[in-house]
């Protein structure tokens, strides 16, 4: 598919218009949809967008995909410090997170996909596992930079640092074909980087990266969307989805009835987070620590049908995953200052198990005291958004957060995704 | 089964003494000769449609060549209904025993917590 030059560049100035004019409509609906005022992030660059070197992807995006691109903001690097074997200027505690939907034929699906063959993967995103656990359901991996979840027909895969994540789609959908699974659904979402400019490709910028799936996905995958949902700040929630079939298809089909639920946390309570350093001398191993540091903090507890795998990574830093029936949960901990950050993920079932999913919520939050999160959902499109913000927005405020913005997204096939944002009421 | 010699390294050198129990009747047996031994001995409880326990086989197959003074033995939670017995809520799960008693417990493919947790047992 080639283009002549004149025809690429009325398309990026297309794609520009349309960015500018979706801002401003973005910045009005947020003005209008709430009574919150914008509050100052103290800890993030107050007005973004200002570096606009939007990277144009270099060949025309097709028909299908509406893209709303914005660059993230450059940084300015705080702090030295080597972590993991990387002699990077802070370790990058926002990941970036891919879902994988396949069908095939048989019950096992995913989870015969050999050790070698997840060695592989692995080793294209450039991380390892450290851990790993199974039930009836599904298999849970931690990771060196977090967590991979097998389930028959579904894949988690969400990494922290500098992992180059996409670059598992390629080697992945050999192996998936090579046992007679299809690709039916992609979903990959964000934050916005700590550190941006020390991701290497196709991390360099949001652009970069819905290009990357654009060209690995199958053309089967025809709905598609890619949109940055913005905040009161310069933080963001990426989202890109590619699905094979549509909402109505996906409703009647039933295949909805579990929603997910992303939290990032910065800004770690100091005492709280000091919790997930290992203690000098302590030579046991990161199993053992992090069983310690699972029940000190209490994470156990957040859902008691939980089992709870924790490791603990050395000089500091924490990942769990937890196990309840067909459900997962996981948090991962980056606890040095300067650059603090927490998130914590889980899946549910909305109808009958709300109240459940935001007592997690609250409890899981309440571990770090963070002084900003954000919660986004992905859930099925008859879900009322409005109630799910406002819930959640309720789950929070014993904890002194207020919602300071939310927004709402719709992508054809993958479902809503909602983005909110918190701070502490100030005194 | 093997476990001729105890070896520092993976399991290509060392032959693998793991024992697999298939049927009730051969877990009773092993269970018997368990007692009547003072041998600290490993189940490993694992399943076929289970990744993590694919993955750490190698790795249990290496230590039950080196630690020849234990006992290993395998069953399938699909097999046996002894794992609901020893209370197996996701694999792996290994369980130490000594004298009939638990010991010990690790749930999960955790190579390292395993081998430091073996070795403690049998230093005891």
């Amino acid at each position: 598919m080639s283009s002549s030059r004149e025809d690429l560049l009325l398309r990026l100035l297309l794609l520009r218009l349309l960015h500018l004019a979706s801002l401003c409509l973005q910045s009005l609906s947020l003005v209008a949809s709430h009574a919150c005022h914008p509050p100052p992030f103290s800890h993030l660059i107050p007005s973004a967008h200002q570096n606009s070197s939007i990277n144009p992807p270099p060949s025309p995006l097709s028909s299908h995909v509406h893209a709303l691109v914005s660059p993230t903001p450059s940084t300015p690097f705080r702090c030295f410090y080597h972590r993991r074997g990387m002699a990077v200027s802070g370790f990058e505690g926002f990941e970036k997170r891919l879902e994988l939907h396949f069908s095939g034929h048989d019950s096992l699906g995913l989870r015969r996909l050999l050790c070698d063959a997840l060695a592989q993967v692995l080793d294209a995103v450039q991380c390892t596992v450290v851990s790993a656990v199974g039930n009836r359901y599904f298999d849970a991996y931690i990771l060196s930079e977090s967590s991979l979840f097998v389930y028959p027909c579904k894949m988690v895969l969400k990494t922290c640092g500098t992992t180059q994540l996409l670059r598992s789609v390629p080697c992945l959908l050999r192996h998936t074909a090579e046992l007679g699974l299809r690709l039916r659904a992609c979903r990959y979402s964000r934050g916005s980087f700590i550190f941006p400019r020390a991701q290497p490709f196709p991390h360099t910028s949001f652009a970069e990266e819905v290009l990357y799936l654009e060209e690995r996905l199958p053309p089967s995958l025809a709905f598609r969307k890619a949109c940055v949902l913005p905040s009161s700040g310069s933080h963001s929630w990426h989202v890109y989805s590619a699905s094979s079939a549509d909402d109505d298809e996906r409703l009647a089909a039933g295949s909805w009835s579990t929603f997910t639920v992303e939290v990032c946390m910065t800004e770690l309570d100091r005492s709280l987070a000091r919790r997930f350093f290992r203690k000098k001398g302590d030579e046991r191993s990161g199993d053992a620590v992090g069983a310690d540091m699972t029940d000190l903090t209490e994470i156990g507890s957040i859902n008691p049908r939980t089992l709870v795998c924790g490791f603990a990574f050395d000089p500091c830093g924490y990942s769990m995953n937890g196990l309840d029936r067909d459900s997962y949960s996981t948090i991962h901990v980056t606890p040095e200052e300067g650059h603090s950050y927490a998130s914590f993920e889980c899946t549910g079932r909305w109808a009958g198990g709300r109240a459940e999913v935001l007592d997690s919520l609250r409890k899981a939050i309440g571990v770090f005291r963070p002084g900003a999160v954000s919660v986004s959902f992905c859930m099925a499109p008859n879900v009322d958004e409005n109630q799910v913000r406002s819930a959640v927005g309720d789950a929070l405020e014993p904890l002194g957060l207020c919602c300071r913005s939310q927004a709402a997204e719709e992508f054809p096939g993958a479902g809503t995704v909602t983005y909110q944002t918190f701070t502490p009421h100030r005194e | 089964m093997g476990g001729l010699f105890s070896s520092q390294s993976t399991a290509e050198e060392g032959e693998s003494a793991v024992i697999a129990v298939h049927s009730a009747g051969e877990w009773a047996k092993n269970w018997q000769s368990h007692t009547q031994s003072n041998k600290l001995m490993i189940i490993d409880f694992a399943a076929s449609w289970c990744g993590p326990c694919r993955s750490i086989e190698p790795a249990i197959k290496a230590m039950s060549a080196r630690f020849t003074n234990a006992v290993f033995l395998k069953v399938d939670v699909d097999e046996l209904p002894v794992s609901k017995q020893w209370k197996v809520q996701a694999v792996p799960t290994f369980v130490l025993v000594k004298r009939g008693q638990e010991v010990g417990r690790i749930v999960g493919a955790k190579k390292d917590e395993l081998q430091r947790t073996i070795q403690l047992h049998l230093n005891m």
